[in-house]
């Protein structure tokens, strides 16, 4: 029996686990190999050189620049992401009510989500743009014009325009997630508060806040996984300018190996990332356990 | 026992598919003679031998296939498709694979990698593959004896003759010439001749009677410059023509030999501080620091800013949002106080890298195909179809190119032997990017001039002190 099982099974799941084989694991041990190598990427020449390359980025102030950044994201895009996405959850559907228009506005917050990336990066340049743009334009025309601000050539704000950007996307699919999650929650659990005289945020932070711990842990794990990485938003929206303001460590990643023919030194570089993304989700993972509650 | 080292040298060369420099480096390092690694050179990489005669200089295989790389930007590639047809008519029997691309590096550097690049390449644009790393690396063919064959249809003459002088001093690395250069780039300072004309204003060749017309321009409530913001390096090529009219060609040589305190010395200064001013007297278009290069032309365009700093490309980039009377000029950065150059003197150099692949199969055809492209009948096509200028001497005479052109064509007469172009930026991708950042921070002020040449001159240090970096020199 188990025999026939197996037979099904393998067929299966052999193409999915050798595409991950050669275009996942593999790159990740070369990874890890040329690290330990200078190599600048165009022959087979390559020079063993140790430890040379970690050497290197410990002393880079670059790539703590860069760092820095991906930390404060770090903090601020779970944060602002996760609480966004819960509020307009709570209002569409808490409890079984939702205010009017509610899904309108579910697909309305969800569109960013299909976008392409670089789409939504291309977009939104032209919404920063510092004279025609839509953003300066409209501080300019309500009175505001000293909030106008050349946004993504701004050291100060450059950083936070693409921050907001990639709230502005994600948002809607946490929304979502909670708004499932919320679904699945008894609405008499609310009536019962109702009766006993809940107000609106007590029934959320009583009940739906406790009883959607999982898709909050899902979601804070996903986000912080995707603030260490902001590659593509970044390479479309500034290229980590001006003055690598805006940089993150994927995108100086790729400086190093694109721009600067330094593959053994980028490399490094994504050991470095992968360890560090792989200690935040268990240390997340660990942080966030809580007794699951039966419902 | 030479004999014994030269065959051993043989059979790791044809085994590791050695370069011939790989063969050289390492028949040294054995300690062969020279007439030895001659041996060993010519047992594993042998030269051509089809005949070498008048109507075949370079001995090319006539049956051997050929792989062209072009480089789709703002040229097009009419151009090269026009070149392989040339190539046709010469050898009918070459099959020619033909590839045209703005994404040279990610489609071709796995190629380089595994040892089987293309033949020939026009290797530019943003996604480029690093040139000097592909020197560094061994994987271009030194043209020394495409320089020396007859041109192609210039009777009498080497193909080097029939070039401009002095264009082809980039292209070369460690006196090896690797790279040949193509389209001629002057590099300046624009403005529209037809608004000028109706104020009545000429264009300033001091910087003191910049800076009194721009307050002037100010005046009428009409930015007098712009630049292209989110890329500085714009205001730093501009920059690279006013170092070496304040200090001499050395001042800016020392900055592309990685000289100590080069940053730091009297004429780069006085040519930051001169663009500073600009910052400082609130010259520069409001929102420019985040304009993109073609943001800020646009801009130019519409009359928002009088003057931009730019190469001669800018007519072809922007040529959909010209206005109709709209006629632009490009002229040499004004003088400043003390300079040892007239003038005249301007950016000037020869854009587009073409080379030939080392380890390609077929090393003769590209070169080949590169003596055709430069000949007159493929450099005056190339003329025609873009309207830009070559470094193929009288290719485009007799042609009406218009007014850009021409005002391209005077200030490179007009300057004579004060043309100038850096090297440390195509040398040192971190100076590049380091100097375009600080560049950035001076123009915005949020750098002194001290302070942002102090920063260049410390990312210039570390290139110099790090070993894994390779290095280049220019004589003067």
């Amino acid at each position: 029996m188990n025999h026939g099982k197996y037979r099904l099974i393998i067929p299966f799941l052999a193409p999915a686990l050798l595409l991950y084989a050669v275009f996942v694991l593999y790159p990740y041990a070369s990874a890890v190999k040329n690290s330990f190598y200078q190599w600048r990427g165009v022959s087979a020449n390559k020079t063993y050189i140790g430890l040379d390359n970690y050497r290197r980025l410990w002393d880079d102030d670059n790539f703590r620049i860069a760092l820095s950044h991906n930390a404060q994201l770090l903090i601020v895009l779970p944060l602002v992401t996760i609480s966004l996405a819960m509020l307009f959850a709570a209002l569409f559907v808490q409890g079984g009510r939702g205010v009017r228009g509610a899904d309108f506005y579910r697909v309305v917050f969800f569109f960013p989500q299909v976008m392409s990336v670089v789409i939504v990066g291309v977009l939104w340049q032209y919404i920063y743009h510092p004279n025609s743009g839509i953003l300066n334009s409209g501080l300019r025309a309500i009175g505001l014009a000293s909030f106008a601000k050349p946004w993504l050539g701004s050291a100060q704000y450059a950083l936070w325009a693409v921050a907001a950007v990639v709230i502005w996307q994600s948002v809607g699919f946490y929304m979502v997630l909670f708004v499932a999650g919320m679904q699945s929650i008894p609405w008499d659990f609310y009536e019962a508060a109702r009766l006993d005289g809940a107000s609106r945020f007590a029934q959320f932070k009583d009940i739906t806040l406790p009883l959607l711990w999982e898709n909050i842990r899902v979601a804070i794990i996903y986000i912080a996984i995707a603030a260490l990485d902001l590659f593509t938003i970044v390479a479309v929206m500034t290229e980590g300018k001006p003055n690598r303001a805006s940089d993150v460590v994927a995108r100086f990643m790729y400086e190093q190996a694109f721009t600067n023919s330094m593959f053994g030194y980028a490399s490094a570089i994504g050991v470095v990332l992968l360890i560090l993304t792989f200690c935040l989700a268990i240390l997340l993972l660990i942080l966030s356990r809580r007794e699951r509650l039966e419902f | 026992m030479s004999d014994k080292v030269v065959t051993q040298l043989v059979d790791e060369a044809v085994r590791r598919h050695y370069t011939r420099r790989d063969i050289v480096r390492r028949g040294a390092a054995l300690g062969l003679s020279a007439p030895a690694i001659g041996m060993a050179l010519n047992a594993a990489r042998p030269l051509p031998a089809f005949a070498q005669d008048a109507s075949n200089p370079l001995g090319v295989d006539p049956a051997a296939g050929l792989e062209v790389v072009i480089f789709d930007g703002g040229f097009g590639n009419e151009y090269a498709v026009n070149v392989n047809t040339m190539y046709n008519a010469l050898y009918p029997d070459a099959e020619i694979t033909y590839t045209a691309t703005i994404r040279l590096g990610p489609q071709f550097q796995p190629r380089f990698v595994a040892g089987n690049p293309p033949d020939v390449m026009d290797n530019s644009g943003a996604e480029n593959l690093p040139i000097a790393t592909l020197v560094a690396e061994g994987q271009l063919a030194d043209l020394a004896d495409l320089l020396a064959a007859p041109a192609y249809d210039t009777e009498g003459s080497s193909f080097i003759d029939t070039l401009v002088p002095g264009s082809q001093e980039t292209g070369v690395f460690s006196g090896a010439q690797n790279v040949l250069l193509y389209a001629m780039t002057v590099y300046g300072i624009w403005y529209d001749q037809t608004w000028f004309a109706e104020q009545g204003y000429t264009y300033p060749t001091t910087w003191a009677d910049m800076m009194s017309l721009c307050e002037d321009i100010k005046a009428q409530g009409i930015a007098p410059w712009t630049y292209q913001g989110q890329y500085p390096q714009y205001m730093r090529l501009l920059f690279d023509q006013m170092v070496p009219k304040q200090g001499g060609l050395e001042a800016l040589v020392a900055l592309d030999n990685l000289e100590d305190g080069a940053w730091l010395s009297e004429p780069v200064v006085a040519a930051a501080s001169a663009l500073r001013q600009l910052y400082d007297n609130g010259y520069i278009l409001e929102g420019t620091e985040a304009l993109s290069h073609t943001d800020s032309q646009a801009a130019w365009l519409q009359g928002q800013a009088a003057f931009i700093p730019c190469g001669t490309w800018l007519e072809n980039e922007m040529s959909d949002l010209i206005p109709e009377d709209f006629v632009m000029v490009v002229n040499p950065s004004p003088s400043l106080e003390g300079d040892v150059v007239p003038f005249e003197g301007v950016g000037a150099w020869a854009g587009e890298n073409f080379h030939v692949s080392e380890q390609g199969k077929n090393v003769q055809g590209g070169k080949e195909w590169l003596r055709l492209l430069f000949s007159k009948e493929g450099a005056r096509f190339f003329s025609e179809n873009t309207k830009a200028p070559t470094v193929v001497v009288g290719a485009a005479d007799g042609l009406d190119l218009g007014v850009p052109f021409q005002s391209a064509a005077d200030a490179i007469a007009n300057a004579g032997d004060y043309t100038f172009a850096s090297r440390y930026a195509d040398w040192y991708p971190q100076l590049s990017t380091d100097s375009r950042d600080q560049f950035g921070r001076m123009m915005t002020g949020q750098a002194s001039v001290e302070e942002a040449l102090q920063a260049i001159q410390e990312t210039a240090d570390a290139v110099k002190a790090d070993d894994s970096i390779p290095k280049y020199t220019r004589e003067i």
